[in-house]
């Protein structure tokens, strides 16, 4: 096992490169740029601009500029922010806090959530109940991760609740933690891990139900059945088990989304998260803090399924790496 | 004995005023403006995270809204009839439009108790607005200007050639020279060094100014917390202390829908809206929400506008573009009563260029030069351009292609969605054939001074002093993009004379002349000249302005609509909580 995380670990390298090389030359490949935007103020002359990208070494070749960028990386510099003239590294770890834990959050909600009640419906497949969360399934996969935030903010607003976007309300943003901020951290919460966590709890939900039902016409839960074994430990020591295993490759994917996937829902609820910062970038075409991020969620995605990997064989004993 | 006394307690006023020298505001009765009562809080909302908070050291609205609580200028907007008034300036003398001298007022401190002076009047325009290397500074305007202190409370600005709208520089908020010399070149620092002060990780101590608030905090992503400044240099009309509010917060939210919900909810203490939001929020105010709607006619603001590149890819769409009667026979179909209506619910005014109705340099006569909607006008003019229909009913070019061409516009703007919309369908009845192409908003100008466009729609900002636009719309000037053709060819250069169409040489010598013109009464005739010029010719074709609206909570009183960008025009010291 050892040696298979190291021969991961490895690969990974020149992986990583290789995707450097690519995030580096999708920013080159678009059009203008974050001093080409500067331009379009009349107070900016173009000797400023000149000198901006002087002091940023942009006027040198393109290779130079990646090598450079990388060295930087290698040394734990990820470079500075145009629009913010502050180190990336610094911008992104104020975000971080708040991204981790709404995502692991959401994530473990997600889980739990959606394990049990895609059994259930398999268990169940024509009740009402299992219809209704069909229903609630369905509408959460179809229906945009934003338009459910602006639904539950009208729901709360005719409710004439007070919680319609961010965090805290805005006495409690900057004020020590207390019980009372908890509360009200609370109080505003469920919004976005409804918001947010929907769509992956119909997708895990739907899943679930899928690999459940495909199990449960094996002929090995058959010969459990027929041995007598009694219909608890069928259940979930020889069908929920098996079914499970794919569910466990899609998780190592879902650790890249921490960054990306929040984006549009973080704006609508102004959360405090990498997305919104990730999209300000992403206009201002602000080129290191884009790529900081994209290197971060490539990296992620490479750690989310190594993880998965590693939950599998521990989960499935026939899973080897050898 | 009693004359002795008499004489002490005239001294001593006569001391006291000397050193103490506020500015009281003037009653603003026609503004609804009272006295107000100290105390209190008022919770606003930022569009974005501010990117640092040094007001020079990006291009960010964020910062500007703030600073405009944090900073003073030399001088500053009255609210009502926007005439400039003494800031922390109190009073000068302009010689021939070349030479400023302005006495400072005596006694303002910085929120760190330090006194304000000269210095740090000299210090912000020399080594700030004046660095070319400062990313929110002014460079340009303040080449050559000659900026020297002439005692510890008098400056003096000696410009190489005279300019009558240079005092509106003077709104520019001053920074104080003993927190951000070590980042000038005076600190013995690379110019571009002053753009890393203050970034949005600075003590917050660290940050000080002379304005009504001082900042209090800043937590990533959420909130900017201001607190009052307990020695503003400002009165009310009754002589109370400003500003009232003992605090201001600011809530980071970027969707506009958002930021309504959140008013809604009572989280949000006044808001700027747009007239596609008014009904909506209207009906609940006469249903009996606690708040306000209001409206005003803004001197700011940005009106849209439909230009057509005169110098497009295509050689025969641009030899048409840059036809005035193509253009006139365009601004028949564009049917602005409608766009008023549906688009601003009524909330909005006919436009003229660069100044807003509202503004003493406005020329009325342009509505009536603009023409009305007439589609029939608009058919019988592309008649007589020689551009028969063909069997699909659209128009063919000489050569025989359809007249079609791209219309460039902000597709994440509801407002100019809309517009295109409207456009492209009143268009297509006089047969020209109209591909609609949304980009993000905020890229509108980049790709508008690029080559790459047909038609775009733009807006671009009113200004109180039609000077302040020359590079929009003088031609030649690095934001004249509908005909780049005219621009020089090095940035210093002169124009290129040889591209100007007659009658934008007539509007080039205009602006010359008024630039250097300092009567009131002709440099007005000078613009009313242009105005009429560029009208007459649909020089662009402008489309309409918006009111200002805004809705308060009942909670607050002396609300006055701000922008809340615009340096010098700052009316939240007068708001206070009931």
């Amino acid at each position: 096992m050892t040696t298979f995380i190291l021969r991961r670990i490895l690969v990974a390298v020149p992986t990583l490169l290789l995707i450097s090389v690519l995030v580096f030359g999708v920013i080159q490949l678009q059009p203008g740029g974050f001093l080409e935007n500067m331009l379009e103020d009349p107070r900016v002359s173009r000797e400023t601009v000149e000198n901006i990208r002087r002091q940023y070494l942009l006027d040198q070749p393109v290779w130079a500029q990646y090598l450079h960028w990388l060295g930087g990386i290698v040394r734990g510099d990820f470079g500075f922010s145009f629009l913010n003239s502050r180190p990336v590294s610094e911008l992104i770890w104020e975000r971080m806090g708040w991204t981790v834990f709404l995502a692991a959050l959401t994530i473990l909600a997600t889980w739990v959530i959606a394990i049990p009640l895609g059994i259930y419906t398999a268990l169940n497949r024509y009740g009402p109940t299992s219809t209704a969360l069909n229903f609630v399934g369905y509408f959460g996969l179809a229906t945009p991760d934003f338009l459910v935030a602006l639904l539950l903010i009208y729901l709360v607003l005719i409710s004439g609740g007070t919680t319609v976007g961010g965090l805290f309300s805005p006495q409690y943003i900057d004020a020590p933690w207390s019980w009372a901020k908890f509360q009200d951290m609370l109080g505003h919460l469920w919004i976005p891990l409804i918001v947010i966590g929907l769509d992956g709890t119909a997708t895990i939900m739907r899943q679930m139900r899928a690999n459940l039902l495909d199990v449960l016409n094996q002929d090995y839960i058959r010969t459990a059945r027929a041995k007598g074994l009694a219909e608890r430990v069928v259940l979930w020591k020889h069908a929920v088990r098996n079914a499970i295993n794919p569910l466990i490759s899609l998780a190592g994917l879902q650790l890249p989304t921490l960054i990306s996937s929040t984006i549009i829902a973080s704006i609508v609820l102004s959360l405090p998260t990498i997305g919104p910062f990730l999209y300000d970038s992403l206009l201002n075409k602000d080129q290191y803090v884009v790529m900081a991020l994209l290197m971060l969620s490539a990296v992620l995605l490479m750690v989310g399924n190594l993880l998965a990997d590693i939950l599998l064989a521990w989960v499935d004993p026939r899973i080897r790496y050898e | 004995m009693k004359k002795l006394l008499w004489l002490i307690a005239v001294s001593l006023a006569a001391g006291g005023l000397a050193l103490a020298q506020p500015k009281t505001m003037p009653a603003y009765a026609n503004l609804g403006v009272t006295a107000g009562k100290p105390g209190g809080s008022l919770t606003l909302s930022l569009a974005s995270a501010p990117q640092t908070f040094f007001y020079y050291g990006a291009i960010d609205s964020a910062i500007q809204n703030l600073a405009n609580q944090m900073f003073d200028g030399l001088i500053e907007y009255n609210l009502a009839n926007y005439q400039i008034e003494p800031a922390l300036a109190t009073r000068w003398t302009i010689t021939n439009s070349r030479v400023y001298t302005f006495d400072l007022r005596r006694d303002v401190r910085w929120h760190d108790g330090r006194p304000f002076t000269a210095d740090d009047v000299v210090f912000t325009y020399t080594q700030i607005v004046a660095n070319p290397e400062a990313r929110g500074g002014d460079a340009a305007n303040f080449d050559g200007v000659k900026i020297e202190k002439l005692g510890d409370f008098r400056v003096r600005f000696t410009l190489p050639k005279p300019a009558p709208a240079f005092i509106h520089y003077m709104r520019l908020p001053i920074m104080p020279k003993h927190k951000l010399l070590p980042f000038s070149q005076e600190g013995g620092k690379p110019r571009a060094e002053i753009n890393t002060a203050w970034p949005t990780n600075v003590n917050p101590e660290e940050v000080v100014g002379t304005g009504p608030f001082r900042l209090r905090s800043y937590t990533p992503g959420q909130q900017v917390t201001l607190v009052k400044n307990p020695n503003y240099w400002k009165r009310d009309a009754a002589g109370n202390a400003l500003p009232y509010l003992d605090q201001v917060q600011y809530l980071i939210i970027t969707d506009s829908q958002a930021r309504v919900a959140q008013f809604l909810a009572g989280n949000l203490g006044q808001i700027n809206i747009t007239g596609a939001e008014f009904p909506d929020l209207k009906r609940r105010e006469t249903q009996g929400a606690s708040f306000r709607v209001v409206q005003f006619r803004a001197l700011f603001g940005s009106p849209p506008n439909l230009s057509f590149n005169y110098n497009a890819k295509n050689p025969e769409l641009a030899a048409l573009f840059k036809n005035s009667d193509f253009r006139r026979a365009m601004q028949f179909a564009v049917n602005r009563e409608r766009i008023i209506e549906d688009v601003y619910n009524g909330l909005a005014e006919r436009a003229s260029y660069g100044v807003a109705p509202l503004s003493e340099w406005y020329y009325p006569e342009v509505a009536r030069l603009q023409g009305r909607f007439d589609l029939n006008a608009a058919n019988a003019a592309l008649d007589k351009l020689g551009l028969p229909r063909g069997a699909d009913g659209i128009r063919r070019l000489p050569s025989g292609r359809p007249l079609e061409f791209t219309l460039t516009y902000g597709s994440n703007s509801a407002v100019f969605t809309a517009i295109a919309t409207i456009l492209q369908n009143d268009f297509q009845r006089v047969g020209v054939k109209v591909n609609l192409q949304g980009i993000l908003a905020a890229n509108l100008l980049g790709t508008g001074r690029g080559a790459d466009w047909e038609a775009i729609l733009l807006a671009l900002g009113d200004q109180p002093d039609p000077e302040l636009r020359t590079p929009i719309w003088k031609p030649g000037g690095a934001l004249y993009y509908w005909h780049q053709a005219t621009q020089p060819t090095t940035p210093t250069g002169q124009p290129q004379f040889n591209n100007f169409l007659p009658w934008e040489r007539e509007i080039y010598d205009l602006w010359e002349r008024a630039a250097s013109t300092t009567n009131f009464t002709q440099r007005k005739a000078l613009y009313d000249r242009w105005q009429s010029i560029a009208a007459r010719e649909a020089q662009v074709i402008m489309i309409a302005k918006e009111y200002a609206v805004g809705a308060v909570s009942n909670r607050y009183g002396n609300y006055i609509y701000s922008l809340g960008v615009i340096p010098g025009f700052n009316p939240l010291p007068l708001m206070f909580q009931r």
